[in-house]
């Protein structure tokens, strides 16, 4: 690869001068390698903190029934079903980004895959958890496995969706989690390399006898090339299963055959608005500014574009269909959702949804760190109520009026969520402390090609167009970490 | 590059022994043992002995050290010497009678559990009504008393019958010979052997006296036909024989008189069999507040308290063409209407009328008299020749006695069955004038608030527990025998009375014998036992006679028209204090499956409140749970909740009696508040009506409802029509689409039996006994009231009450039209049982991850607890929420104490019917025991199951028949029959889920020009 020139009118994918492999290894390993800073602490003690209130509040519930939530006869699915679609939605930004990405040879997911895929499988734990809390006996929660049992011939129900989302979100934690560790063993190795002591024990086993020899790498990227062939159809599956969960139903505003393809892209939104939110912050403390670029920021802010409009879209269509359908109860539950006692929850996931992402066709929005953060974080809030509002509204007022109820929360529906949220970043922040955020081995297969010292070496060369040159600096301009007098200099 | 060295595995190698090449070419340098391994003697190698031994020594002692952990011990003992009757696992019958009706007792093993209605009761049979249906819970009561106490200085101390009886007989002894008067307090004695003991008590005491009282009095009634036509009596109504049935605030499919009676007679004339005949009776209801006979109403008025006398007085006229001053209804045209075109429909039907009112007030039923025997009413649908004994309380009798005791005249007063104390108008009075009594006894079965203001309390047993007999009407004997040995030390209050009274028969199983084989049985020649088995004894009704009216009713008419004044007007608003379906007069306020049963109207559980039409509430300027002080002109004050009731009369407001008892137990202390001091006494009787003073307080407190919104949104989901349009197509109302159905599902076989179920809205009257029989029979929790406000009652079935406002455009049911609509008043109303509808393409059971819900091959949907994990996806896609969760551990969690969370209480239920552990999804099972039980019997009998074998709990507390439960593969059954009818829709047939229940439409007899 390092053969040939990538083309000048690409972005870099690397900023920075004087950046070569052992630079790279340092900067990105330097987080694992050093004490942490403070910034790193405060935000675990919060996160631990988080996570400490989902552990009281999941063995209060364990303790005292789910009647500890505020679900009731009507509404049986509420915060838990909400919080695991939301947790899942958000894992599928991850797998998209290593596979989907990877196969169509999208470099740019070099420096963003590790820490997106260790979201994933973060948010998928975190999803699970759910899938078993919300059981009202949850200690039975593996019959839901089709295991051999005493039983006799019982069985689990292939019909039931719920079975589908078991072999759903098992199959799409097993392949991530298998995806991500076989990334992970170079690096663990580098690690392993560069320790001593305990820790070059602990990574040395960890990184499986990883020798770095030719053979070992050409194994690495067709396993890496198999994986990703494997991931790819979980991106569209796994969210079409969860999806199902409603689709397959007959309550109003659930029985929708929209639903996997709206699913979907709700889910790839969510994450990519869930790996924003991580890597603004990661990249300014760890300082990795050269690493995860503007270039990439922009890139995944277009994603949210285009994944929020189809969003929109599917909004739209639902209240078409609804109304074209001329069935009473599809329209009632529309009407309701927009005008009934939640329509602040409808019109919360509106703004958020499909308004606010719109706000990025503006070039000054979609390269402000802090209003991609902000929005990265409102479209999260939106998707949450998307789920919300999808599950608790069509549930509160269905067929038969004289069941319509309302769900308010109790503490502990709100405490399963936020310690979610905690546990969430608990383990996160422990992975960027012990593992390199940055896949250091693919980052270093773009040095040589797309790094802006690369590309500046191509024009002193002066091989290349002018009219190509001038367009390609103007592109510098959004990049916070180009040093723009450099290029006045030539 | 190759490498010149050579290394030497060893010295052989090096001398390149021949062994070693030899060897050298093998895989294995020297042969594996393997061989060895496996020929015979490598295969059969015998365990060496001190192996053995030592495996031996070991397992031994392992076995050993595991067996010293002390292992729970179950005592289960077996019966030393069985009881010939009792089989472990099959039920033995019992008759008995609650409260004069004729009833069975299942007990199991001993144990009470269930109440039915006596098959043998003959014109007297009927379901049972929520009280009955609960009455086995109270039997279960750990707040009773479980010895008899004296009461010194406020405490209750348990003591022996000895120490009771010599203190009372000491006590009566002296009131007796100071000249005291001795006073037995009771509510109304129906029971032919009560009586005789009393009056062997009276003989052995001649200063003693029976004081009757009732809570709710019908003295009223009784001194009207008194003054009418000497007879002072409750006469006997018969709805069935009324073509046309107008009450002026008699609630007589509730708690007037006789409810469960009314009903059945009340329905016979409107469910599908008469409809078939096309045949249905008229309804006309003017009440203040919304009773559960008016919400049954085909026309319902709402009239003012004040305006009840004056619209009596215009039907009286517009009937005869006389004119008895006070008759204007100038403030309520729509009542002014309605009365002229009532008083035609009542001539016309002449004889085929009944009129009702009520009214405890004496002169409004003397008017009513006037108007029933003007109409043609007596012989026909009054009859006062076979009179009822239900109630015989007298209002002036029990003031007297105030007056007494305040004059210190009583020696010695006895609460048999009674509690003034908590439901006396005039409980402060009583209670000041009680203190001056030297000797109290109560005879209740706990320490209420009677009891704890007496001497002793002698404590009673239960009724399941006690020799008896009833005489509700005339020649209508039921006896009451006991079912299970009297659980505490309690002894039956006639029992008590004969030794106090030194009679020569104490064992009161004997005097109750010996006085039926002496008066009741030779009349219809029957033994002692044969009556035991019946329960009953029913004697040919004496020919009802016609009477006429013959007195001046100028004097009544004044009467009314000053009560009518009485209430004031203005800021002033009319309260009516009633009793409502499941509280009555309180007297089972502990019971908690009648705390949660709702009440049928406002759908309230665990609460009384404040009714307040939506006018009224606007004009007070407050809103729905807003607590407002409701001050009485007697002063009395209480602050309530108040509940928006559609339907309410402008002006007025309602509250519930039975409410805020202090001293009844665990489950019913300080639930709602008390409204028996809003009752006054004026004119000789009670009056349950009064003017108040409401003004919000300011405070916020949510009723526990089980049903919040009340409207049914133009939906499919009730069906209904008027008469006129039945007779023209019996179909009307019911139009079906044409829609072609596809299906993704292969059908069910039902070889066998496919068990479906028929409800006739036009039946169903909504009381809610099913609610209760259901609870009963299933081993429903009750969760209480904080559980209920968060909408998690655990009932299976459920009487949903949908409320749609009549106008000029035809019925508007819809939440966001209503909100626009100006008049609220004119309501009707539909209530519809729902319960699991046992789907053929049950959405419950695709869903279920577990298989915990599914199929079975005759037609019902299965719940397998034990599977369950809960996910409650199945409630979720149930399109009936019909399903229910176990929150919580209902039956043993400290939170929920006012249910089963003792063994004792445990002790009522149905063992066959397991109970169901927290996070584990319920529903109605169709009562499968009962299914397996019927099919069970057949099978031991060697025949076919046969149609009616199999009833269902709720099926059979069922008065109106509403519910009919049947085999539908047999064309014949009852059920197939219904099922056939041009009224029969399925809720939500067009999402194609093929639900097993067909609820056949609500047909109205409304009259176009009587609509108000």
């Amino acid at each position: 690869m390092s053969g040939h020139n990538e083309s000048i009118l690409r972005e870099p994918l690397i900023t920075g001068d004087n950046i070569t492999y052992a630079k790279i290894t340092d900067d990105i390993l330097s987080p694992v390698e050093n004490k942490p800073n403070k910034a790193w602490w405060i935000g675990f003690i919060v996160a631990s903190l988080g996570a400490l209130l989902w552990v009281v509040a999941v063995s209060y519930t364990f303790w005292n029934g789910i009647g500890a939530w505020g679900l009731n006869k009507t509404v049986g699915w509420a915060w838990d079903i909400t919080g695991f679609v939301w947790w899942v939605g958000i894992g599928h930004a991850g797998t998209l980004i290593s596979a989907v990405l990877l196969l169509f040879r999208q470099n740019w997911r070099n420096s963003i895959n590790r820490s997106a895929e260790a979201m994933t499988i973060f948010a998928v734990i975190c999803a699970a958890t759910y899938v078993v809390s919300h059981m009202g006996r949850p200690w039975l929660a593996y019959w839901v496995l089709p295991l051999p049992n005493q039983f006799g011939s019982l069985w689990v129900n292939f019909n039931s969706p719920l079975v589908w989302d078991m072999f759903a979100i098992s199959t799409y934690f097993s392949v991530s989690l298998l995806f991500w560790y076989t990334g992970l063993l170079p690096d663990i190795a580098t690690i392993r390399d560069r320790a001593v002591g305990t820790r070059r024990k602990i990574y040395s086993i960890f990184s499986f006898g990883w020798s770095g020899s030719v053979k070992t790498w050409q194994r690495f990227e067709a396993v890496s090339l198999i994986l990703a062939g494997i991931s790819t159809p979980l991106v569209l599956s796994v969210h079409t299963i969860v999806s199902m969960d409603f689709a397959t139903s007959v309550i109003p505003g659930w029985h929708t055959t929209i639903f996997p393809p709206y699913f979907v892209a709700g889910a790839i939104f969510s994450g990519f608005a869930m790996v924003l939110t991580l890597l603004l912050v990661a990249r300014k403390v760890l300082g990795l500014e050269n690493y995860i670029t503007m270039f990439h920021i922009e890139s995944m802010n277009k994603i949210i574009i285009l994944t929020g409009s189809i969003v929109g879209v599917a909004y739209l269509t639902e209240f078409f269909i609804a109304w074209y359908s001329g069935s009473e109860y599809e329209q009632y539950a529309f009407i309701n959702r927009s005008t009934g006692p939640y329509w602040w929850s409808y019109w919360m996931m509106m703004t958020c949804n499909v308004i606010s992402p719109q706000l990025l066709w503006f070039k000054k929005i979609r390269l402000s760190i802090k209003a991609t953060w902000i929005l990265s974080i409102v479209v999260n809030v939106g998707m949450w109520f998307e789920r919300f509002v999808i599950i608790v509204t069509s549930l509160h007022r269905d067929y038969i009026p004289s069941s319509w109820a309302m769900f308010y929360p109790t503490w502990v529906d709100i405490s399963v969520f936020v310690g979610s949220i905690g546990l969430f970043f608990t383990l996160f922040l422990l992975f960027l402390r012990v593992l390199p955020s940055i896949a250091i081995a693919e980052v270093k297969l773009l040095l040589k090609s797309a790094s802006e010292q690369a590309k500046m070496k191509q024009i002193k060369e002066g091989h290349e167009n002018k009219e190509y040159v001038t367009e390609y600096i103007e592109s510098l301009e959004k990049f916070d970490s180009v040093k723009q007098e450099d290029y006045a200099k030539i | 590059m190759e490498s010149n060295k050579k290394y030497w595995k060893g010295l052989e190698e090096y001398n390149n022994t021949p062994d070693f090449v030899k060897n050298n070419k093998n895989e294995f340098a020297e042969p594996l043992p393997i061989e060895d391994v496996l020929n015979e003697a490598g295969l059969s190698t015998v365990t060496p002995r001190r192996d053995f031994l030592k495996a031996l020594g070991f397992g031994l002692g392992a076995v050993t050290l595991a067996a010293c952990q002390t292992a729970p011990v179950h005592k289960s003992i077996p019966y030393l010497v069985k009881p010939e009757e009792v089989t472990p696992g099959i039920p033995n019958y019992y008759t008995s009678s609650f409260n004069g009706q004729s009833i069975l007792v299942k007990t199991r093993e001993g144990r009470p559990i269930k109440i039915e209605p006596n098959p043998n009761a003959g014109q007297f049979f009927r379901g049972t009504d929520a009280r009955a249906q609960a009455s086995v819970l109270d039997l279960y009561d750990v707040s009773k008393l479980k010895a008899p106490a004296l009461v010194k200085d406020g405490k209750v101390e348990e003591t022996t019958w000895a120490k009771i009886d010599s203190f009372v007989k000491g006590e009566l002894a002296k009131a007796q010979a100071g000249g005291k008067k001795i006073r037995i307090v009771s509510s109304t004695v129906s029971s032919p052997s009560t009586n005789a003991v009393i009056a062997q008590f009276i003989s052995k005491y001649p200063a003693a006296k029976l004081v009757q009282y009732d809570a709710v009095s019908y003295t009223g009634i009784i001194q009207a036909n008194q003054n009418s036509f000497g007879k002072a009596v409750l006469p006997k109504y018969n709805f069935d024989k009324a073509d046309l049935i107008v009450s002026f605030g008699a609630d007589f499919l509730g708690t007037w008189i006789s409810g469960e009676e009314f009903t059945a007679q009340y329905t016979a004339n409107r469910n599908y069999k008469s409809l078939e005949n096309k045949k249905m009776s008229r309804h006309i209801q003017f009440e203040s507040g919304m009773s559960l006979t008016g919400t049954n109403a085909d026309t319902r008025v709402p009239v003012k308290l004040s305006e009840e006398g004056p619209a009596l007085i215009a039907l009286y006229n517009a009937i005869t063409g006389n004119a008895l001053p006070g008759g204007t209804l100038g403030n309520n045209a729509t009542a002014d209407k309605v009365i002229k075109l009532v008083a035609k429909e009542l001539v016309q039907a002449k004889g085929k009328g009944l009129v009702v009112c009520g009214s405890n007030d004496v002169s409004t039923q003397i008017l009513v008299n006037a108007i029933n025997a003007a109409v043609g009413s007596y012989g026909t649908t009054i009859d006062l020749d076979n009179p009822c004994y239900l109630y015989a309380g007298n209002d002036a009798e029990f003031n007297g006695l105030v007056a007494e005791m305040n004059r210190g005249e009583v020696g010695a007063v006895l609460f048999l069955n009674s509690n003034p104390v908590y439901d006396a108008a005039n409980a402060k009075a009583f209670t000041d004038a009680l203190a001056k009594v030297p000797a109290k006894i109560s005879f209740s079965d706990r320490a209420d608030e009677t009891a704890t203001a007496c001497d002793a309390i002698a404590i009673n047993h239960n009724y399941l527990e006690s020799w008896g007999d009833a005489n509700a009407y005339e020649g209508y004997y039921s006896i009451v025998q006991p079912t299970i040995n009297p659980v505490f030390n309690s002894r039956q209050a006639e029992e008590s009375l004969l030794t106090w009274a030194d009679a020569p028969v104490k064992d009161y199983y004997q005097f109750v014998r010996s006085n039926w084989e002496a008066k009741m049985l030779p009349a219809v020649g029957l033994k002692w036992e044969e009556v035991l088995e019946k329960g009953v004894v029913t004697s040919a009704a004496k020919p009802a006679g016609a009477y006429s009216f013959t007195q001046s009713l100028a004097q009544v008419a004044t009467s009314i028209a000053n009560s009518s004044k009485a209430f004031k007007g203005g800021d002033q608003i009319e309260l009516q204090v009633y009793e409502n379906v499941p509280m009555r007069d309180g007297k089972n306020a502990n019971n908690a499956f009648l705390q949660e049963l709702p009440d049928p109207v406002s759908k309230v559980t665990w609460d009384n409140f404040v009714a307040l039409a939506p006018k009224t509430a606007e004009k007070l300027k407050v809103k729905e749970f807003d607590v407002v002080s409701v001050k009485g002109s007697n002063g009395y004050a209480v602050e309530l909740p108040v509940l928006i009731q559609p339907g309410q009369a402008q002006g007025t407001a309602s509250i519930a009696l039975g409410y805020g008892r202090t001293k009844v137990g665990k489950a019913g202390n300080d639930v709602g508040k008390n409204a028996f001091p809003f009752v006054s006494f004026a004119n000789g009787t009670m009056q349950y009506a009064t003017n108040v003073t409401i003004t919000p307080t300011g405070g916020y407190y949510e009723l526990a409802q089980t049903q919040t919104h009340h409207s049914f949104e133009g939906r499919a989901v009730i069906k209904e029509a008027t008469f006129a349009a039945y007779l023209k197509n019996a179909g009307a109302g019911n139009e079906k689409g044409e829609h072609k159905n596809y299906d993704l599902w292969d059908q069910y076989e039902k070889p066998g039996n496919n068990w479906v179920m028929a409800i006739d809205l036009n039946a169903c009257t909504g009381c809610g006994s099913c609610v209760v029989a259901c609870n009963v029979e299933n081993n429903i929790p009750v969760v209480g009231r904080d559980e209920v406000r968060r909408r998690r009652e655990m009932h299976w079935i459920r009487i949903d009450r949908y409320y749609s406002y009549e106008t000029k455009n035809g019925d508007v049911t819809k939440e966001k039209e209503i909100a626009k609509l100006e008049d609220l008043d004119h309501v009707s109303v539909v209530h519809q049982p729902m319960l699991c509808q046992h789907c053929d393409h049950a959405p419950c059971e695709t869903v279920c991850p577990v298989l915990a819900t599914v199929h079975s091959s005759d037609g019902l949907n299965h719940m397998a607890y034990n599977r369950c994990v809960g996910t409650r996806y199945c409630a979720n896609n149930c399109p009936y929420k019909v399903r229910r969760f176990n929150w919580f551990n209902y039956w043993n969690d400290s939170r929920f104490d006012n249910y089963l969370n003792n063994e004792f209480t445990q002790l009522v239920l149905n063992p066959d019917v397991t109970t169901r552990s927290r996070g584990v999804m319920e529903k109605c099972s169709m009562c499968i025991q009962r299914i397996q039980g019927g099919k069970l019997q057949a099978k031991l009998e060697k025949r076919p199951l046969k149609d009616g074998d199999i009833k269902m709990a709720c099926q059979e507390a069922c008065s109106a028949n509403a519910i009919v439960f049947g085999d539908s593969n047999d064309p014949n059954s009852e059920v197939s029959k219904a099922l056939r009818s041009e009224r029969i829709y399925y809720v939500l047939e067009e999402i194609n889920v093929k639900p097993g229940i067909g609820y056949m439409t609500k047909i109205r007899n409304t009259d176009t020009t009587v609509q108000a």
